[in-house]
């Protein structure tokens, strides 16, 4: 089948909820609002001196311990790079939580589709403009929710 | 099999030589270690195996140590992660793995130079100093102090591992020593010999080992004291100690071709 791999359509139903466990509650980890990029301000005070991570939408969908593995200890804004619009102002916002915010480390999370991998561009090109310079990190997560690489870049 | 995991490396390939046969055919090179203090476990847990690896490993070391003693087959662990395919660093331990790059140029230079040294009629004592200077300088306070004032900090700093970096960087900086007062003829050598292996155990085992252990927010952090270190010291020394091996790469690179 052809197509864009972002938008391609994939059934595995009958992979799901094979393992694990279900037993106990999960906390959400969330510990602000708002969340989407456009609508956070670098200068909000749960961004000061944090670790960031800066999630593509679907990425919380997909992988099932993203609050326990991802999202706990740290703060956080979404984005889409195939859907949203004036993404130039993502590339001054990520750029200002690195110079302003002095955030300690962005962690990008995004999908393996590869219209995905923008998310990281925008992230890269804001950190390269920014003039303090602070380590990134890139996650991908695969159509069925596991971990496929997560690497400093 | 318990008191073996805690017994140390050095003692255990003096009694039983196939220990060490075996650990360097899975690529741990402890045989040849000067020191040799650090215990069995750690050793294997340093270097992370894939579990099938490790399971056998541990399966050949007891069957070595009992040769007559009915050991059951290894049992493996699946849920333990497998040995990457490739290191990767974190940004601040790459820096750290890209200054000892430089050194390993200073370091391929050595037998050249002490060939060099070793021909001439008189001895070029600004050739020799400026080498003392830049492991001195470069290798010891820019370099090492990191590792001893940063990275050193975020693990245990009395595991074996450690102590036997910190032992490294004493020795070397008594051969420097020793350079400098001329009581040693052939520390130019030991130097080389030393800082080639240090290098490559914190290149392929420890840097790996501590970058495991880092959480993120480590990393962060670790980048930023890194960063303030270098820039206490200004962007002018590495650029000085990098132009030094260039002019010393070329001036060999005659010495070869003349």
């Amino acid at each position: 089948m052809s197509g864009c791999p972002g938008s391609k359509t994939i059934d595995f139903s009958e992979k799901t909820n094979q393992e694990g466990s279900e037993t106990g509650k999960r906390p959400s980890q969330l510990r602000q609002w708002p969340i989407q990029l456009h609508l956070v301000s670098p200068m909000a005070p749960y961004f000061q001196g944090k670790d960031i991570l800066l999630a593509a939408d679907c990425t919380a969908f997909a992988f099932g311990e993203f609050h326990k593995d991802y999202l706990k200890g740290k703060s956080i804004a979404i984005a889409c790079p195939k859907l949203d619009s004036d993404q130039e102002v993502y590339v001054e916002k990520i750029k200002s939580l690195i110079d302003d915010a002095k955030i300690n480390t962005l962690s990008v999370m995004i999908m393996q589709v590869p219209c995905c991998f923008g998310l990281a561009q925008l992230a890269k090109d804001g950190a390269e403009k920014a003039s303090r310079k602070i380590p990134v990190k890139q996650i991908v997560v695969g159509l069925e929710g596991n971990i496929l690489s997560e690497e400093w870049i | 099999m318990q008191k073996v995991l805690n017994r140390e490396i050095k003692e255990l390939i003096t009694a039983y030589p196939e220990v060490g046969r075996v650990l360097e055919e899975y690529g741990i090179g402890c045989a040849p270690c000067s020191v040799g203090s650090c215990l069995l476990k750690d050793v294997v847990g340093i270097h992370n195996l894939d579990p099938q690896k490790e399971a056998t490993l541990m399966y050949r070391i007891e069957k070595a140590i009992y040769p007559d003693r009915k050991i059951s087959e290894p049992v493996v662990d699946m849920t333990r992660k497998s040995e990457p395919k490739k290191i990767t660093y974190s940004p601040p331990v790459k820096k750290l793995v890209d200054e000892h790059v430089l050194i390993k140029r200073l370091l391929a230079l050595i037998p050249s130079i002490v060939e060099f040294t070793e021909s001439s009629l008189k001895v070029d004592k600004n050739l020799i100093l400026g080498c003392v200077d830049f492991i001195r300088t470069y290798a010891d306070k820019y370099h090492h102090m990191k590792e001893e004032d940063i990275l050193f900090k975020y693990i245990d700093e009395k595991a074996e591992i450690i102590q036997v970096m910190y032992k490294d960087h004493d020795i070397g900086r008594g051969y420097v020593r020793q350079a400098v007062e001329g009581a040693e003829k052939n520390n130019k050598t030991q130097v080389n010999d030393l800082l080639t292996q240090h290098i490559k155990k914190e290149d392929e085992i420890l840097y790996p080992w501590i970058d495991r252990q880092l959480s993120t927010t480590q990393v962060g952090e670790m980048f930023r004291k890194c960063s303030e270190a270098d820039a206490s010291v200004g962007d002018e020394l590495p650029k000085k100690y990098e132009k030094f091996i260039v002019e010393l790469e070329e001036k060999f690179l005659q010495e070869v071709t003349k």
